[in-house]
């Protein structure tokens, strides 16, 4: 089981002025109960590509397969594909509609036919996965709460209805960076607590090295790179080439490197980095 | 990306021919002056020079025919309705009857003649539209105003209102668009099931839209001021536009079928 992309094209306005090729011949492979990053620069298609994943758009040409089963324009087999693929998109606060928090994040339950006791159980778990207090803010307005607060309230609207993949669309975007970092912690603890996959699409390369064991690197359409996260951060000309810049973390390990200095460290995720930069620096303390 | 395709009456194909490059105003004047020329026709046959000098302007645009198909599509059942009601309701000659239904000569002929008025009002509109930038159109509109303002017409405005509406109509279908793929991934069917379960299933729809277009009115509000706009101030143009010599051609061209349909229509 996994979500499969094989030669997939999407051209934009086919036959218009404006005819825009924002896929060419996407193949890859995202594997269940992954943390996947999608990234790219701005106008690489990672918007589009995402859009696929639940029969938003429809390729031009190749297939997108979620779980065995290809999407196309059918009513059932959409139904299906949207049960199992929940979408978060950019600033997804700009969709609330609900008189109070309870209502917004039941929306999907409901629409999926969830009872009474299985719409309430689904939305507390949810609010309680992205840290906000069910009993604190069921009952508020969503247009009430501040920035961090929304954005939670909007990835609990989706996660609530319980799909086995859930993609965000630059989830931490305009959010402080504690917010961001525990919005993200939160997704990974909920990818191992409910085996979720979830597909990161972000801009920003220290959440990837951070959170992502693997990453799928698009460039004006196309796959560059497909693999593990660290071995595509190595890969510095790679990085530079697709327009992407390498995390703090890699970019500091390198510095280290080309100057010489004693402190030699594996470029990886910036956890990994400071432990073992400490244990460099007490090795040499011990020498 | 559906709904901005269904809006095509009002749209811009962008291009550079000298339909394209010649002045809005001028084409303004002359989409309505066509127009008037349309009503003024009493007879098909009269419609002759409207016909010439708009087959001569879409070619001259090079914007393809499917573009202007698709213009007729959303009055294709007005058309239809009208064109029905011409053949089958008009007293006159019977040249085929069956039961209460009688079609006659005249009914045809009539059933012709709207057929075609139909047609060219969209079709000339469509031109302007298809050749024009909606930021021009609006400054043609504000010129053509411009005379008013003298007996108390607030035109500097009415155009300033105009042009963010006309400014704002892409954006907000995008964003309509982008609310219904976000409600469309939490299970929300729109436009199924009964009438009352169709029109509640545009509620998370709506709000949002409207929350977000208050919230930009806003912004825009701020921003027009800290850059110093005052409402009844004297405002010059970014892109100023003189008369140029297609513009000529255009003008003459429709005096020439609108002159021409009015002669036809007093003296043949």
């Amino acid at each position: 089981m996994s979500i499969e992309l094989k030669n997939v094209d999407y051209i934009y306005d086919s036959g218009e002025p404006f005819e825009y090729f924002a896929l060419r011949g996407i193949s890859l492979h995202i594997d269940d109960g992954a943390f996947v990053g999608i990234v790219g620069r701005t106008g690489s298609g990672k918007s589009t590509l995402v859009e696929h994943l639940n029969g938003l758009l429809f390729s031009t040409r190749g297939d997108v397969v979620v779980d065995d089963e290809i999407v196309r324009n059918d009513r059932t087999v959409l139904a299906r594909v949207r049960r199992r693929v929940g979408i978060v998109f950019q600033y997804p606060e700009d969709q609330f509609f609900a008189e109070t928090i309870f209502e917004e994040v039941a929306f999907g339950c409901r629409n999926y036919g969830f009872s009474k006791e299985q719409v309430d159980e689904s939305v507390h778990k949810a609010m309680s996965t992205v840290g906000l207090d069910p009993k604190r803010f069921l009952s508020l307005s969503p247009f009430q709460l501040s920035g961090g607060e929304q954005r939670r309230v909007a990835i609990a609207s989706v996660i609530a209805m319980g799909q086995k993949y859930i993609v965000l669309d630059e989830p931490t975007a305009g959010l402080d960076s504690g917010t961001k970092l525990a919005v993200l912690a939160e997704l990974e603890s909920l990818r191992q607590a409910a085996n979720v996959t979830v597909i990161l699409v972000s801009h920003n390369m220290d959440e990837v090295a951070e959170f992502c064991k693997q990453v799928v690197v698009l460039d004006e359409g196309t796959v560059a790179f497909q693999g593990s996260t660290d071995a595509f951060f190595r890969d510095a000309d790679l990085v530079d080439r697709t327009g992407l810049e390498l995390p703090e973390s890699y970019r500091l390990a390198r510095a280290l490197k080309e100057c010489g200095s004693p402190l030699t460290v594996n470029e990886c995720s910036t956890d990994r980095m400071l432990n073992s930069l400490r244990l460099c620096v007490s090795d040499l303390g011990g020498a | 990306m559906a709904l901005s395709r269904s809006f095509v009456l009002g749209q811009h194909y962008p291009g550079n021919s000298v339909v394209h490059r010649s002045g809005a105003l001028v084409k303004l004047v002359s989409t309505i002056a066509l127009m008037v020329g349309v009503f003024v026709a009493t007879k098909t046959a009269q419609y002759t020079p409207i016909v010439l000098l708009l087959v001569v302007g879409i070619g001259v645009s090079r914007i393809p025919l499917r573009f202007f198909a698709r213009g007729l599509k959303p009055i294709l059942f007005l058309i239809v309705l009208t064109v029905m009601v011409q053949i089958f309701f008009t007293p006159g000659t019977a040249i085929w009857r069956f039961w209460f239904v009688r079609v006659t000569r005249e009914g045809l002929g009539l059933a012709g003649f709207i057929l075609c008025r139909l047609v060219l009002l969209t079709l000339v509109s469509v031109l302007l539209t298809a050749s024009t930038s909606p930021i021009e159109l609006t400054d043609a509109v504000s010129d053509l105003l411009k005379p008013l303002s003298r007996i108390g017409v607030p035109s500097a405005e009415i155009a300033l209102v105009m042009s963010i509406a006309m400014r704002f109509v892409p954006t907000i279908l995008e964003e309509t668009e982008r609310i219904i793929r976000a409600q469309v991934s939490r299970g929300a069917r729109i436009g199924e099931g009964s009438l009352v379960v169709r029109m509640k299933s545009f509620i998370p729809i709506l709000i949002p839209l409207f929350v977000s277009s208050f919230r930009r009115a806003d912004d825009l509000a701020i921003a027009m001021e800290a850059r110093g706009f005052r409402v009844g101030s004297p405002r010059t143009r970014y892109h100023a536009r003189h008369f140029q010599s297609f513009d000529a051609f255009i003008f003459l061209g429709t005096a020439a079928a609108v002159s021409g349909v009015i002669l036809w229509r007093l003296f043949l």
